[in-house]
């Protein structure tokens, strides 16, 4: 039982959603935007979380959609992590998806909510980092296109009220060759201790990672010596998890020390995969 | 007319309603004018309460009533009357109820909680059995001398936080070890887990203007739930009318008196009205009793041969805040403290100690879990140290008829069943022969072995009751005491009546739900014994019946009653089976031709007690703690990943001395059930806090369950060595299946990973950890 009242708004178009969150925000209601509600209801029901009301985004036909175009590929930020990995058009993505809940849950969890909420993992922005997706934005000034890395920096940092409505990515880094690697405490379906994602641009392999900071991160610095084929492997992993260690977390899913080990058994996976042909 | 026998797979009488979503558990009734109850918990580890402001929450409308310690004086437990029903003066755990909203609907009661303010002074808190015994700990009960004691048999130490203390001497260990060609000295420990029920724990009471107070509520025990209900608002218990519908798991969560007792004080409080109380997953976890956790030290003595001679042992049982049941979880942990092996010296001290998390409660396995995972780990590392295989060594030392329990009696075969043929016959499933370890690359393949034994530890006077009802169409009516808590009991029930009239078990019907008013007590749904002291009832009901039919029925033919039989829907002659009459044509007494009627409605009765059990010494544990052992072997195959330390589970497997299958496809499901659990527990459960008390994995988000796509195969077997007391010689098996799990699987991970793995949960990390630890 979610312990206080709010009121519920359905809006059918991204103005309409945006302009709604500003007059409610104005008259203190405290608004927020609502996808699947996994983080919002759950979080509210145990009082740790309170809201005025909620603007369902749902009905907004571009936040919904998964859907080709022409070069790019476009996702919704209010379609579920099974509809994307159903979609089959980022692979990456829909892996990447698809380990970070079960099943039941896959069919509510939505690109939104995962890269937005508070939950540090946002392990659904990895695979977008890496592929240089643009991010649909509307504001109060209308809709604009910017760069992901403009806007997500370990959060996403929009202005209030703005309303992230979907991304895009173009098909060649969207069908490139990928790797994901997930360690977790035991249960396969858990928060991680470290993913990593990786995707190779023109033979030059990019990745980023979560759990294993406070935040999600890609680093050009890490990925010169993800790529420095001056040296082995295993030097170059050792390097990059030296380089990593300042900010590596402690909790109950491990200690940083821990988590630092699975990082890099992540990363020599994925150089195997390099090797061995396995990245698809 | 179709007979079931005992050894018949029947399916279960409660499938369809529970598949279909229709059955109907506590939380699902709901009556016109019903309030909600909601608990405000403590968000202090160990703390004195300050003050309790309630004004902001009575404010919020719909509001009717708001209860702290002050209005709850009692104080309840089935051992020790420790545990406040709210807190009074102090808090002694994170989770802590301290005051009740009762409301006119759920969101009037939940926002009012959140406006109930009090203020702690904290205090220094302890959170695991070690450090609540150092010098100088803080004390999590000052007045612990002042408890009232509900048995005799509980030894508290005021001015410590021992809520108890019992030991057992067999021969004299200490001595013996001293001559032992190997001792082996290790330390285990584990932290509480939780009961991960499907159905979280509710309750709901009312009050009529007669004073009557009416319960329904997910427990596994309603009659004593009518008896301690009764006794803490002094009312007749005839007073009480308790009704469990379907419950949705228990584990031995629900079998003590809890949330009942918060719905009838908050019924109290507005005169009667129907309240309503049910458990958020947050509150279940923390608020809600627990399964101990145990810090344990075992020393074992080998004779060259590999005979083990002696046996020392100390276990601290993490009892939580209250004591509940966890004297006697000690207690059991004490009896069977050996395991099935014959160990001629032995000395156990079993230690109940208070800490400030919840408090702990009988879980599946009443501490065998523990006590199996540390002497399975324990004959590991003998048989490692002898260059032993772990199998021949367990083997060679298995207990026997004509052995003495650790107790001090003498085992028969009734008593133990087969113990070797469940080893022999599990090392075939595991295929143990083929080698229990295997590399191939960065991949190991590991097997290990467990083997259990349990008896139920009850009250010497546990006792269940049933009732017989014919029918006008000659069906039966069966009126039991006993809970449908998942193990299909209410199934096993109706099949033991069928077998044992000859019928259909499709005509004997368990009334639902169970209500004190109607059912006769059966003891709690509890220690997998309701199959056996059930099952004695019930076929003591049936003799009743029987006899009653047959003197009915001996009007009709003009013979004497012992010269008639009762089977198939029929009472006939024995010398001639064609001379019948049919039990619907007699079962409500025998009608002569022109219209008499003589005797009356056939109606069985049976009530059968356990039977020559005693307490068990204090000093020496000496006594009889159960009539009757399951004995069992487990393995479990694992494959283990040298480079990150990660594993998989590839196989489960069991053989238990069953006495005799009653229904093969349940026994087979409620074993894996066990499995499964013991599984999940070893791997992925156990409560941790932060540096304030603060329980952290609260909700099915971090406190991790083992997944049904993560199971193993699961491979089940089952010897029959009849118990000569079992109802056609049954022995109990809904836990064991849990109790060798955590061990199997830890000597499997040890022998993998070349680590010592004695600390449950076993996890990639524990593993990593040993092994940077190792020198290289």
């Amino acid at each position: 039982m979610i312990p206080f009242e709010f009121e519920y708004f359905r809006p059918e178009t991204a103005e309409d959603a945006v302009r709604l969150y500003h007059e409610l925000a104005q008259s203190g209601l405290e608004p927020v935007y609502y996808g699947g509600g996994s983080e919002l209801l759950t979080m509210a029901r145990a009082g740790n979380r309170r809201f005025g009301a909620v603007i369902d985004v749902k009905a907004i036909p571009e936040c919904a959609a998964v859907e080709e175009e022409g070069d790019k590929v476009y996702f919704g930020s209010a379609a579920t992590l099974g509809a994307i990995e159903r979609s089959g058009l980022f692979p990456l993505l829909g892996r990447t998806g698809a380990r970070i809940a079960d099943h039941t849950m896959q069919l509510r969890i939505t690109l939104g909510g995962n890269i937005a909420g508070t939950i540090r993992y946002r392990e659904a922005v990895l695979p977008l980092i890496i592929a240089d997706a643009s991010m649909e934005v509307y504001t109060p000034d209308g809709a604009q296109s910017v760069s992901i890395h403009q806007v997500f920096s370990g959060r996403l940092d929009l202005p209030p009220g703005a309303l992230l409505v979907g991304c895009r990515v173009a098909k060649e880094y969207a069908r490139a060759r990928h790797g994901h690697v997930k360690k977790t405490k035991s249960e396969k379906i858990d928060y991680p201790v470290a993913t990593v994602c990786a995707l190779d641009a023109d033979g030059y392999l990019r990745f980023a990672v979560s759990g294993v900071h406070e935040n999600p991160f890609r680093d050009l610095t890490l990925e010169e010596i993800f790529n420095d084929t001056r040296t082995v492997p295993r030097l170059r992993a050792d390097k990059i998890v030296e380089m990593v260690r300042p900010g590596a977390v402690s909790d109950v899913l491990g200690s940083a020390e821990y988590r630092l080990f699975t990082f890099k058994r992540a990363l020599m996976e994925i150089f195997a995969m390099e090797r061995e042909g396995a990245m698809v | 007319m179709k007979v079931t026998l005992a050894g018949d797979t029947v399916r279960r009488k409660d499938a369809r309603s529970k598949v279909s979503g229709s059955a109907l558990y506590t939380d699902d009734h709901r009556v016109p004018g019903m309030l909600t109850a909601k608990i405000v918990t403590s968000t202090c580890a160990h703390g004195l309460i300050r003050r309790i402001e309630t004004s902001r929450a009575a404010a919020v409308e719909g509001v009717r009533a708001i209860l702290t310690g002050a209005d709850a004086a009692m104080l309840c437990g089935p051992l020790l009357a420790d545990r406040p029903a709210l807190a009074r003066g102090k808090v002694r755990y994170f989770g802590e109820p301290v005051a009740l909203v009762v409301a006119e609907s759920d969101a009037a009661a939940a926002q009012a909680a959140l406006l109930v303010e009090v203020e702690y002074e904290p205090l220094g808190f302890v959170l695991t059995p070690s450090e609540a015994l150092r010098p100088g700990a803080p004390l999590v009960h000052e007045t612990l001398g002042a408890y009232k004691k509900m048995v005799d048999e509980i030894y508290p130490e005021p001015g410590s936080n021992v809520c108890d203390r019992i030991r057992l001497v067999k021969g004299d260990a200490q001595k013996e070890l001293l001559n032992c060609h190997t001792v082996i000295d290790a330390y285990y420990t584990h932290p509480p887990t939780d009961h991960v029920a499907m159905e979280t724990r509710a309750a709901q009471a009312s009050i009529d203007a007669d004073g009557v107070i009416t319960i329904t509520t997910s427990t596994q025990a309603p009659h004593e739930v009518q008896k301690e209900i009764a006794s803490l608002f002094g009312v007749d218990m005839g007073k009480v009318h308790v009704t469990a519908p379907y419950v949705g798991g228990a584990f031995g969560g629900k079998a003590g008196v809890d949330l009942e007792i918060l719905a009838v004080l908050a019924s109290r409080a507005v005169g009667g009205r129907p309240v309503r109380i049910a458990n958020m997953r947050e509150e279940d976890i923390a608020s809600s009793p627990c399964g101990a956790g145990a810090e344990v030290y075992v020393r074992l003595g080998a004779d060259g041969s590999g005979k083990f001679r002696a046996l020392e042992m100390r276990v601290l049982l993490d009892t939580g805040a209250y004591a509940d049941m966890g004297p006697r979880i000690a207690r059991a942990i004490l009896a069977d403290c050996t395991g099935p092996y014959n160990i001629e010296h032995v000395f156990c001290e079993c230690v109940t100690v208070y800490t400030n998390h919840t408090y702990a409660t009988s879980l599946r396995g009443f501490g065998h879990v523990t006590s199996t995972f540390c002497i399975e780990r324990t004959v590991d590392k003998m048989a490692a140290s002898l260059r032993r295989d772990p199998a021949a060594l367990r083997a060679m030392n298995l207990v026997r008829p004509g052995d003495v329990a650790p107790t001090n009696f003498t085992i028969t075969e009734s008593m133990l069943g087969n113990p070797g043929a469940c080893l022999e016959a599990v090392k075939k499933l595991i295929k143990w022969d083929d080698g229990c370890v295997r590399q191939e690359g960065k991949l190991v393949y590991a097997k290990g072995l467990a083997v259990f034994w349990k008896t139920s530890s009850s009250p010497p006077d546990a006792g269940s009751s049933a009732v017989v009802i014919f029918n006008d169409d000659g069906s039966v009516t069966l009126q039991v005491g006993c809970v449908e808590i998942g193990p299909a009991m209410r199934t096993t029930a109706a099949q033991i009546c069928a077998a044992a009239l000859g019928m259909d078990v499709q005509n004997v019907h368990v009334s639902m739900p169970v209500s004190t008013a109607a059912a006769p007590r059966h003891w709690k749904t509890v220690a997998s014994m309701t199959t056996f002291l059930l099952g004695r009832a019930i076929l003591s009901a049936v003799a009743d019946a029987k006899e009653q039919l047959g003197r009915l029925a001996a009007l009709s033919m003009r013979c004497a009653p012992e010269d008639l039989e009762v089977h198939g829907g029929r009472v006939f002659r024995k010398s001639d089976p064609a001379q019948f009459v049919e039990i619907k044509s007699i079962c409500r007494g025998f009608k002569f031709q022109n219209g008499n009627t003589v005797g009356g409605r056939v109606i069985g009765r049976g009530s059968v007690t356990m039977q020559n059990l005693t307490t068990l010494d204090r000093f020496t544990g000496h006594g009889r703690a159960g009539p009757y052992w399951t004995v069992g072997a487990q393995a479990v195959e694992v494959l283990y990943d040298t480079s990150d330390h990660s594993f998989r589970i590839l196989k489960a497997a069991t053989v238990l001395d069953a006495g005799k299958v009653m229904n093969p496809e349940a026994a087979h499901a409620v074993v894996r059930g066990g499995m499964g659990m013991g599984l999940s527990q070893a791997t992925r459960e156990g409560m941790e806090f932060d540096p304030s008390g603060r329980p952290l994995d609260t909700s099915l988000r971090t406190y991790k369950v083992m997944h049904f796509s993560q199971t193993p195969e699961y491979l089940t077997q089952f010897v029959e060595t009849p118990n000569a007391e079992g109802p056609f010689g049954a022995r109990g098996i809904a836990e064991h299946g849990a109790l060798g799990m955590g061990a199997a699987l830890a000597n499997a991970l040890s022998k993998a990973a070349g680590v010592q793995l004695d600390e449950l949960p076993v996890t990639p990390e524990k593993i990593w950890l040993k092994r940077s630890e190792k020198p290289l």
